[in-house]
């Protein structure tokens, strides 16, 4: 069994085919990333897999149970978690508020305990992603490379099994790439059956982490592969450089 | 000169004042509070604070709806009139005792609000501000209705209700409502503020700052919300219940657009989304309304020699936006989270001290 299985897959905008009959599948522990030009559809395939948006046609599995019609909360609860292209920190909480949002609050345990293992276990994710030292500022203070990394830390916050990175370096200098692809791979070590999908154009982060990739074009899979294949496919280069140069 | 010597002496009063912790103060001034009957101040006055503890009940709990979880009610005044009028329902036609009557109407009050919560589920932002406030105004004129007077009693309304302390002489009555009123807000506005600093209150500034966020964060934000109206509802019926039975009356009026509009107006002035905030401005509004207006300048006017009767009616309620409008714009985040931002910064300054540069230099150390 697959960990996400997803099979013809289809939403339409109006006239628009934002994604078109998409089959793939992860499974556990696999790290997949997504490419393709702007307007491909990785965005919507996104939402419609998180729940933000309902699809047309075709069905996603989630560890064999299918999770379309499901309010985003309950998919995010079944172990299903995304982060946004753009960030969306919430501003008036304190960092490690913006992660305890995100955390289960344990049953049973009594409450000032739960308090204080909530905050013992915000502290903890955030110095996985390196913001220890901003815990206690207010998210409007904070930066936008660090916000990146809030939101990946509210992610992992709901203990996810797949992980869903929108343009996780969207925006950030090759330091902070550099910086966020170690605690990606660190974050993978430490829960090797989480399954990540990272949506990305900055490629060349992109292919130092993943195994897999999946190339979309127009709301379809163009094609998918390992980092090399896709690296050398001439299908894959049309479609990012555009077509073959002819002259007038 | 003198005046350099002013602020230093204040400067070294308040490194001394600002050294005692939070709970200390809110301690001393619940002293303070509670000793004010004794100092033998007229049952007008009195009546004030009575009439500001109500009004505080009532925008903490708008403060928590609107000030943490961002759906803007500007019918507030629904949760006020729902709870006079059933206590005064539930004493009318069932001779129910006051111990019975509030908790009823508490009781009502959150359904209500509960009920109230699912437009909010469909509408956001301005659009959920304009429903709010039709309900009340609905509700009004169909209680003002001719027709229903006999269950409603009409424009007179439902009078008059059961005191609270019959039992006891009238001057003394008052001081057991400011005791009562007292110990109500005291007692609304530790909950509003447990309620608000828990996890709970966290989920309801997550849903103010982004809905779509939450939601990603694994927040079912329809039952938050549902949760918030029937919070706010609870308290706002217990002062709407209050209020006509410290008055005697539940009458349409409870509904207008006066009653919804004091808790925004108190809120800013004290500090929205503090909680503390709202008890602070409620207190302001009434010593402005009652005291200042109504006592302190026509007296200060018969000092040099001019009477006013009549002509300061018309002009009050023009020198009291004025001086709400001074307020506002000199403290936009409101008196009270001004105050506790200042405290913030002199700490904050002299942790620094401690720390080693001597960025803060107007508090030397003291030599050891």
């Amino acid at each position: 069994m697959h960990l996400l299985e997803v099979a013809n897959l289809g939403k339409r905008f109006g006239g628009l085919t934002a994604v078109n009959n998409v089959n793939f599948h992860i499974d556990e522990g696999e790290m997949v990333g997504i490419i393709g030009p702007n307007g491909a559809g990785k965005t919507t395939l996104f939402n419609l897999l998180s729940g933000f948006l309902k699809p047309d046609s075709g069905s996603v599995k989630f560890k064999g149970e299918d999770i379309i019609g499901l309010p985003p909360h309950k998919i995010v609860n079944k172990g299903l978690a995304r982060t946004f292209q753009v960030v969306r920190p919430f501003h008036h909480l304190p960092v490690i508020a913006n992660v305890m949002v995100a955390l289960k609050s344990p049953r049973g345990a009594r409450k000032i305990e739960w308090l204080k293992t909530m905050e013992r276990k915000a502290a903890d994710l955030l110095e996985d992603v390196g913001l220890s030292e901003l815990m206690l500022e207010p998210a409007e203070n904070v930066g936008h490379g660090d916000l990146k990394r809030l939101e990946i830390a509210k992610a992992l916050a709901t203990e996810p099994d797949l992980l869903l990175l929108d343009e996780p370096f969207g925006g950030l200098n090759p330091l902070e790439v550099d910086f966020l692809t170690k605690s990606i791979m660190r974050m993978h070590l430490d829960e090797p059956r989480r399954g990540v999908i990272i949506v990305e154009h900055k490629l060349y982060a992109l292919m130092k982490l993943v195994k897999r990739v999946i190339v979309f074009h127009k709301g379809e899979k163009l094609t998918e592969g390992t980092p090399e294949e896709i690296a050398n496919n001439k299908k894959v280069i049309e479609v990012y450089m555009g077509g073959p140069f002819k002259h007038a | 000169m003198v005046l350099s010597y002013f602020r230093r002496a204040y400067s070294s009063f308040a490194a001394h004042v600002f050294d005692i912790p939070p709970r200390f103060m809110v301690l001393l001034f619940l002293v303070l509070l509670s000793i004010v009957p004794l100092t033998g101040l007229g049952t007008y006055y009195l009546n004030i604070i009575v009439s500001a503890n109500v009004l505080a009940i009532f925008a903490v709990s708008w403060d928590l709806l609107v000030g943490r979880t961002g759906q803007i009610s500007l019918g507030h005044a629904l949760f006020f009139g729902i709870g006079g009028y059933t206590s005064a329902f539930l004493f009318k036609f069932y001779g129910l005792p006051i111990w019975l009557t509030i908790p009823a109407a508490i009781a009502t009050g959150g359904l209500i609000s509960l009920l109230l919560g699912f437009p909010a589920l469909r509408v956001k932002g301005p659009y959920l501000a304009l429903i709010t406030m039709a309900f009340p105004l609905i509700i009004q004129n169909l209680f003002d209705w001719p027709p229903l007077t006999a269950i409603f009693g009409g424009r007179y309304g439902i009078r008059p209700l059961p005191a609270f302390f019959p039992f006891l002489p009238v001057t003394q009555q008052i001081i057991a409502h400011y005791y009562l009123t007292l110990f109500l807000l005291l007692m609304s506005s530790v909950i509003i503020y447990k309620i608000a600093n828990s996890k709970t209150g966290i989920v309801f500034v997550s849903i103010l700052d982004d809905e779509t966020a939450s939601k990603a964060c694994g927040i079912n934000i329809t039952k938050y919300k549902l949760l918030a109206f029937t919070i706010s509802g609870l308290f706002g019926s217990l002062a709407g219940s209050l209020q006509a039975h410290l008055l005697k009356v539940a009458n349409p009026p409870m509904f207008s657009l006066t009653w919804s509009f004091a808790p925004i107006i108190v809120t800013f002035l004290g500090g929205i989304g503090t909680i503390y905030g709202p008890i602070v401005g409620a207190y302001i509004y009434y010593i402005l309304d009652r005291y200042v207006l109504t006592i302190f300048i026509p007296n200060l006017f018969e000092l040099f020699g001019y009477t006013i009767t009549g002509e300061l009616e018309f002009t009050k309620l023009l020198i009291f936006a004025l001086i709400v409008l001074i307020l506002v714009i000199k403290w936009p985040r409101g008196v009270a989270k001004y105050t506790t931002d200042k405290l913030e910064d002199l700490e904050e300054a002299r942790d620094l001290d401690e720390r080693g540069p001597r960025i803060w230099k107007r508090y030397p150390k003291k030599d050891t």
